[in-house]
């Protein structure tokens, strides 16, 4: 038999920091939006809010636009710095295409 | 997604919700949203990672057969179902091949260059030299091919030019010796193929697979490349220097500050190429051949490509290539780079009017560059901010018919790196010399 060695050529990945631990549940829970305002963002986002206030009664939900809004601005520090210090508990991001 | 969280840290997942691309669109039905909601709340609550640790270093991988050729053949299909391969043969980086390609280091194999992006991926200049060695390089392209990827890793915006709909690819420019030391090409068909000087395509092809398999620019996945722009070697070339006509400097000195006979790289992210036929017909003067010619790129470069706003300030809108020949005739009767970039700047301006027309300015609008969205009160408005940003690169075959325009894709920067080559460089070039026959005036035909 001919027996051939190689390389995995993927290189190493590192985590260097861990997800957000979830909600055990979303009532009485306070919760935001991160939007790029593209791919249909202005409309999608605005019914999962109504959707999370409907379904969840005693939930807050801010505006959409509570943040920044953009590809250009949902990744600055600033924008993390607002979302933390909007006191959330969760954020939903969207739309990615 | 997946690259995107990675890239920054987190284990390669995310709790996500996917729907097919026409919900995306103006106009389109999204009620799938509200039918799949739990999904959402789920993501909140009860997603769990399946990546509990980093995926460690990279590993050795071991194929068998009854014969070399069907060893190889299997290893080849491995590249493929491990979503590593491009669809063309590769060869093996075993450790035989990727020490041999590593005598053009001058850094240490662990070495880290960087995190490719998006995924992520640690970039070591072993990483480099397995990627080469799948592409066929040889130990002499590598100090271009670290330098390019420093160079590529050093890029403003790099994550997405990776990840794009409009799939821009490396354009990398060489300057200084190497060039002609290695075999790349400057001349007539230089962005290949070339069997005389087969430098461009490993090193490009090599970037390519470090872009894919580190990078995770997988179509469709990694990168949202909607074409792909025939990037399986992206464009490495070299300028040519020795027929730069009398006081013209070298781009890698115009744009960069280099030294003339500095070896190095410059990078500008292309999307795509178009042949320019600027030669007259009949029985043109000198001047009106030239002038006619101007126009003719002039009228190339004069389109609303949007995609190159991020770079309007301090990139550039694309390389117009022309021939050594063109440039010394043109040097004659009085062109010199600064007033051909003048003149293609001025002339390629774009009428508001037109842009308007085009829905042009919202994309003015979301720009992050405040001189950007002031530009918008130019009219006409120039296609970068100065005629300096139009890289203008003297290379091709000597033959004065074509110009080449190699059009932007959001490059916001162009950067350049000084290439370095080991001390045992000139042995490694006198290898090349005995393995693929005479040196670097090569041309058997």
């Amino acid at each position: 038999m001919v027996k051939l060695e190689f390389h995995d050529p993927s290189g190493a990945l590192e985590i260097t920091q861990p997800h957000a631990a979830r909600l055990a549940s979303l009532k009485g829970k306070r919760i935001g939006f991160v939007s790029n305002e593209q791919w249909q963002a202005y409309r999608m986002l605005p019914m999962v809010k109504e959707m999370l206030e409907a379904d969840f009664p005693d939930i807050t939900v801010l505006p959409i636009d509570a943040y920044p809004q953009g590809n250009a601005l949902i990744g600055e520090e600033d924008t993390a710095r607002q979302v933390q210090m909007s006191g959330v508990d969760a954020v939903i991001v969207g739309n990615a295409a | 997604m997946k690259n995107a969280v990675s890239g920054i840290g987190l284990a390669p997942d995310a709790a996500m919700v996917t729907f097919p691309v026409n919900m995306f669109l103006p106009g389109s039905d999204i009620n799938p949203v509200r039918e799949r909601i739990r999904e959402i709340y789920n993501g909140l609550t009860l997603w769990k990672s399946e990546f509990a640790q980093a995926s460690g270093a990279a590993k050795m991988i071991t194929v068998e057969a009854p014969t070399y050729e069907q060893a190889l053949d299997k290893a080849n299909n491995l590249y493929l179902t491990s979503l590593w391969g491009d669809g063309l043969p590769l060869r093996p980086a075993t450790k035989e091949r990727v020490d041999w390609v590593l005598q053009g280091s001058t850094l240490p194999r662990t070495h880290v260059l960087g995190k490719f992006p998006p995924r992520g991926g640690i970039t070591t200049v072993e990483t480099c030299a397995i990627a080469l060695a799948m592409a066929g390089g040889r130990p002499e392209y590598l100090p271009v091919l670290l330098a390019a990827v420093e160079a590529c890793l050093a890029a403003e915006g790099f994550d997405q030019l990776q990840a794009t709909s409009g799939g821009p690819f490396p354009a990398v420019i060489v300057n200084g010796p190497i060039a002609k030391q290695i075999r790349l090409n400057s001349g007539f068909g230089l962005l290949g193929p070339d069997p005389q000087r087969p430098a461009g395509a490993s090193i490009g092809r090599a970037l390519r697979l470090i872009q894919q398999n580190v990078g995770g620019a997988l179509p469709g996945v990694g990168t949202m490349a909607i074409f792909g722009a025939m990037r399986y070697t992206n464009a490495v070339f070299a300028e040519d220097e020795d027929n730069l006509p009398p006081g013209w400097q070298p781009h890698a000195t115009q744009r960069h500050g280099y030294a003339p006979g500095t070896n190095s790289v410059s990078v500008v992210f292309a999307s795509g190429v178009s042949n320019v036929r600027r030669r007259g017909a009949k029985k043109e003067t000198p001047e009106e051949d030239a002038l006619n010619g101007m126009w003719r790129m002039a009228d190339f470069m004069r389109t609303p490509n949007l995609a190159v706003l991020h770079g309007w300030e301090k990139g550039t809108p694309g390389i117009m290539m022309i021939a050594p020949i063109v440039a010394k005739q043109m040097a004659k009767i009085g062109w010199t780079q600064q007033s051909i970039r003048e003149f293609l700047w001025e002339n390629s301006k774009i009428p508001m009017a037109q842009l308007r027309r085009a829905g042009a300015p919202a994309w003015f609008e979301i720009d992050t560059n405040p001189k950007v969205r002031e530009s918008i009160a130019l009219d006409p408005w120039p296609i970068c901010m100065k005629p300096d940003n139009i890289v203008l690169v003297v290379a091709g075959g000597g033959h004065p018919t074509h110009s080449y325009w190699l059009q932007a894709h959001s490059s916001p920067t162009v950067p350049g790196r000084v290439i370095r080559v080991p001390e045992t460089f000139e042995r490694l070039l006198a290898d090349a010399d005995r393995d693929l026959g005479c040196g670097d005036d090569v041309c058997r035909i």
